[in-house]
């Protein structure tokens, strides 16, 4: 026991000599003294020398309470030369704070005078990082923990590689100039003015809200987002959004490094809590009418645009509104959204019209967002779209294919094209055989022709002629689907409902329904059960009104009583007599009765 | 006059000494008369036996766990009123409070990881203590109350750690503190009310803040401290340690112990030791040889055990940081969101049945362990270690013990987002 005590007590002994002989030994502490030494052979007088030899390390730090909250910034006990003139040619962390007249910084008989003075603004207000650390790693703000780490200098541990390259730099800083520096045409902030335009370019603002600029719903507001992300994530996030979060539908959208450094900036300096803002103002931003204009469509407004035609107007605006960041206009291609070159043909004005104010009424699913626009620019828009009458230029099936099809449906006919995943619901797999010979031909030729109501998919029929449709066909069946056809066995079905819609059998419909399709349908009957997620195609959305209200009876009975081969929807008709489905059938279709 | 003077004089040159021994009574005892003294008329000795038996003393017996919680207790009072000159209980201060004392307070980081990596050894250490005072069958009679005593003490270790938990205000505290009393909202009847009363509000905030620091710098220690004294108390009056049972009769002495013992020799009163106290714990009449006396046996094993558990504290606080994560952020929670450890087994739980394994299961584990001595009376295996005589009794509690470590390590380790089944490997 004696032993063990003596071990004990020395080590405790050692331990503590060792955390007493560290706190004595800090980091900051010798930058200090290397200071005053250097400053000592600088001295130029007896006085000057005098105050040096006596000069303790002590902790500086500035009490800033101008901006926001309260906060403490120790910076200045390691940089402790940065308002020390003399000292602009050493190396970190005593070197002279740059000055620039830029910033506002004035040079008077021979001495620079500083606009922002480091004992108002401290340092955190513009350089972020954490004031009170008093070692490097806590004070750059390098523990993947701190939430604003040093702009455009410190990079933390957890910062994809691929993001953190492009994070330093100077120009990050400006997004904290701009906290005070609203003014949008501020000559110190044009990283922020260029996100600030591409904001609207690329048509970020008609899925999100910042409060006074835009009031986008589909996606998340972004009024504070400066404040609740930090880089790595703003970039990574417009990178790759579903990387970031597996269930986003924002799309990835095309940009160049150095827009997105102006995109990323810009949204790195929007803080919801701007310092140069009355508190009045941010209450007016906050609650101003849905409906805010975005820039570059004011921008279209004036004496030029009044002389304009509708259809020139509409021109102008398709190319100055964000259109084309996600659709295609001949050479124009944003990858994400369909080709608008035929939409005039295939579509009328009143379809056009009720799509712009409310994408979602003509295709439920859509990702589309509204952008609020005034009715004259839609007008404008839709006689531009209508304007444009010339078909594609006649070629072989194969060619028209890869030019109005693949888009959606693939170069390989797989339904994954280059914008497939934007699509709600996907574009169909051609190269499925089970499906594609499970269905009459001249169901497929119907719907080249007429398009699928409530999806992307337009009507051909308009834009092409019954040879090139049926061409089409055949290129379809003979390079994707391959195996031939064979005869389609006669089935059952009935080309009417043969139950009357009552109230009893859509009781009955119901109950079925949330007996055996909630699986996949959901309890919503949108098509996002819990099994969902597993299923390609994904689970049909029952509250598309436009597609069911289009679909006969004869269709659904088939679906439901046989299943959908290719698909995995199931065949039911061993479980289910005819009046069973025909009461889910008048169940669906009370869902999507037109005036409920 | 004269005489005054030299005796004044006298006063002041000896002063020193009697100062000296006015606080220490004895000198550095070396007879066994003045060993005894030692211990009696020292206040902080005087809690303890004047002799001890041999097994006590040895390592094995006990392995100083109950000791060990002890002092870890009274580390955390020092290092957390230490850490009380710095800390604000409000929701803009106490993070920064955490990062000042992480880099500009002296000694501030040693002393915070003290306290944290104190006070997670502290409910360790408590429960270890329980499994042996349970292993070694030390629960039975006389001593059952003591039992339902250590039970309370386990269960004020848990919450003095829990809300000491917040205090931080960083998203770990945040969010173990909203999963921790959301548990305890499960709780039928009252689960509403409990839980609204514990944080002032229906969310973790300001309120909360406050609540939890007052538990945890006054309520909880007050009230930890009361049952300390009698816990410390019972087992003296207990006698000591369990002891198995001698196999042979003890010695006795011949001197007659129910005999009245006469005063003085004129004076009619007479006593008889059996007049003066009862029970169990009579030790009259009958002489250990086994013991040894506390001074200095006892006092060195206490003092190295102490030392022990303060340069394990030292050594991992010097080489590991208290976590300190995000400032508090409302809209973000992690995912998964955890409880501290030593309530993940319950989170486990509740992800299976909100109501069992929040409430139900945990209220029936602590009725059972307080009831433990109550149905559990055999006079066999007392004092060793997983006793044959104890076979069931023992197999019983360490399945309840493996569940439920079995249960946290799932719950710390094998999940992760939406609190999917996840591999740390």
């Amino acid at each position: 026991m004696r032993v063990a005590l003596a071990v004990f007590s020395v080590l405790v002994l050692a331990v503590t000599g060792v955390v007493v002989y560290n706190q004595f030994q800090s980091t900051w502490q010798d930058n200090q003294k290397a200071y005053f030494n250097q400053a000592l052979t600088l001295a130029k007088s007896d006085v000057e020398r005098a105050a040096l030899t006596g000069r303790e390390p002590k902790i500086e730090q500035t009490i800033v309470s101008g901006f926001g909250a309260q906060r403490i910034d120790r910076c200045t006990s390691c940089h402790i030369a940065v308002d020390d003139p003399r000292f602009d040619s050493a190396k970190q962390p005593l070197k002279t704070h740059p000055y620039s007249e830029a910033m506002g910084d004035v040079l008077k008989n021979g001495h620079w005078q500083r606009k922002h003075n480091f004992t108002d603004f401290g340092c955190t207000t513009c350089h972020d990082g954490q004031g009170r650390g008093l070692t490097v790693a806590d004070a750059h703000g390098e523990e993947e923990f701190w939430p604003s780490p040093m702009l455009g200098y410190t990079t933390q541990g957890d910062w994809k590689k691929e993001n953190a390259d492009h994070l330093k730099g100077a120009a990050f800083l400006q997004a904290n100039c701009a906290q005070c520096h609203t003014d949008k045409d501020f000559k110190g902030t044009p990283e922020v003015a260029k996100g600030r335009e591409l904001f609207f370019k690329k048509g970020c603002f008609g899925c999100h809200r910042i409060d006074g600029l835009s009031a986008g719903t589909l996606g998340p507001d972004l009024t504070q987002i400066g404040k609740e992300r930090k880089l790595d994530y703003l970039w990574g996030h417009t990178a790759d959004p579903r990387a970031y979060s597996a269930t986003s539908i924002m799309p990835k959208f095309q940009m160049t490094d150095a827009e997105r450094t102006s995109i990323v900036i810009f949204l790195k300096s929007r803080h919801g809590n701007s310092q140069s803002e009355s508190d009045v103002q941010k209450y007016v931003n906050k609650t101003a009418a849905s409906v805010v204009l975005p820039e570059s469509a004011t921008a279209l407004e004036g004496a030029e645009a009044a002389k304009m035609s509708q259809v020139e107007r509409g021109e102008k605006l398709i190319h100055g509104l964000a259109c084309l960041s996600c659709h295609k206009l001949d050479a124009q291609d944003g990858g994400i959204s369909p080709d608008l070159g035929y939409e005039g043909m295939e579509r009328d004005d009143q379809w056009l019209m009720a799509h712009f104010k409310s994408p979602r009424s003509r295709i439920p699913d859509s990702n589309m967002p509204a952008f609020g626009l005034p009715d004259a620019d839609y007008e404008a828009l839709t006689a531009y779209l209508l304007s444009r009458k010339t078909p594609p230029s006649n070629a072989t099936s194969a060619e028209l294919y890869k030019q109005l099809c693949s888009r959606c449906h693939g170069e390989k006919g797989d339904g994954k094209g280059p914008n497939w995943l934007y699509m709600d619901p996907a574009p169909r797999d051609l190269t499925s055989a089970p499906f594609m010979n499970s269905k009459p031909r001249e169901r497929f030729i119907n719907s080249l022709h007429e398009g699928v109501a409530g999806t992307s998919m337009p009507a051909w029929g308009k834009v092409l002629n019954d040879d090139q449709i049926n061409g089409l066909m055949t290129y379809v069946e003979q390079t994707f689907v391959k195996t031939p056809r064979n005869p389609i066995k006669a089935r059952k079905i009935p080309d009417a409902n043969p139950q009357k819609s009552t109230p009893e059998s859509i009781a009955h419909g119901q109950e079925i329904f949330l007996q055996r399709c909630t699986g996949c349908h959901g309890r919503k009957a949108d098509g996002n059960g819990p099994n969902a997620m597993d299923i390609s195609p994904r689970p049909r959305n029952l509250l598309n009104s436009a597609f069911v209200n289009k679909a006969s009876d004869h269709r659904l009975f088939e679906s439901i009583e046989y299943g959908v081969d290719g698909t995995a929807m199931p065949s039911w008709i061993d479980s289910y007599s005819q009046n069973d489905v025909g009461d889910i059938i008048n169940f669906i279709r009370s869902l999507n009765a037109t005036g409920k | 006059m004269t005489n005054e003077k030299k005796s004044l004089w006298k006063n002041v040159v000896e002063l020193p000494g009697n100062f000296w021994r006015s606080i220490f009574r004895n000198p550095l005892p070396s007879s066994d008369r003045e060993r005894a003294a030692t211990s009696f008329t020292n206040f902080f000795l005087h809690i303890q036996p004047v002799r001890v038996n041999k097994r006590t003393l040895k390592p094995t017996t006990t392995f100083g766990l109950g000791l060990i919680s002890f002092y870890l207790f009274i580390i955390l009072t020092l290092t957390g009123i230490l850490l009380m000159f710095y800390y604000v209980p409000s929701t803009t201060q106490a993070y920064d409070r955490m990062l000042d004392l992480r880099s500009s307070v002296a000694f501030g980081i040693i002393l915070r990881n003290l306290h944290r990596w104190a006070a997670h050894a502290m409910v360790a250490v408590v429960f270890l203590h329980m499994c042996r005072v349970f292993l070694t069958g030390s629960y039975k009679p006389p001593r059952e109350f003591n039992w339902i005593v250590g039970v309370v003490l386990f269960i004020l270790t848990l919450f003095s750690s829990f809300t000491g938990y917040l205090l931080p205000w960083d998203q770990l505290a945040f969010w173990a503190i909203t999963v921790g009393t959301s548990i305890a909202g499960y709780a039928p009847f009252i689960g509403k009310m409990l839980k609204f009363m514990l944080l002032g509000d229906v969310t973790v905030g300001q309120e909360a803040l406050l609540r939890f620091y007052v538990l945890h710098v006054v309520v909880l220690p007050v009230v930890l401290i009361t049952f300390v004294g009698v816990h410390f108390w019972r087992i003296r009056k207990d006698g000591g340690l369990a002891k198995p049972e001698v196999e042979d009769e003890p010695k006795a002495i011949t001197a007659p112990v129910a005999a009245p013992v006469a005063v003085s020799a004129e004076g009619g009163r007479k006593f008889t030791v059996q007049g003066l106290v009862r029970g169990a714990f009579v030790k009259v009449g009958v002489l250990d040889e086994d013991t040894v006396f506390s001074w200095p046996n006892l006092l060195i094993a206490e003092l190295a055990v102490l030392m022990f558990t303060v340069a394990v504290l030292m050594v991992v606080s010097y080489f590991f940081n208290a976590p300190l994560e995000h400032p508090v952020n409302v809209m973000h929670p992690p995912n998964p969101a955890k409880a501290p450890w030593y309530f993940l087994g319950l989170q486990e739980q509740v992800s299976y049945s909100a109501f069992w394994g929040g409430v139900g299961v945990p209220a029936l584990e602590l009725l059972l362990l307080v009831l433990v001595p109550y149905i559990d009376r055999g006079k066999e295996g007392i004092g060793v270690w997983f006793s044959r005589k104890r076979f069931l009794a023992n197999l019983l509690f360490l399945i309840f013990v493996v569940i439920n470590v079995f249960l946290i390590i799932v719950g710390t380790f094998f999940r992760g987002a939406n609190w999917q089944f996840v591999s740390p490997f």
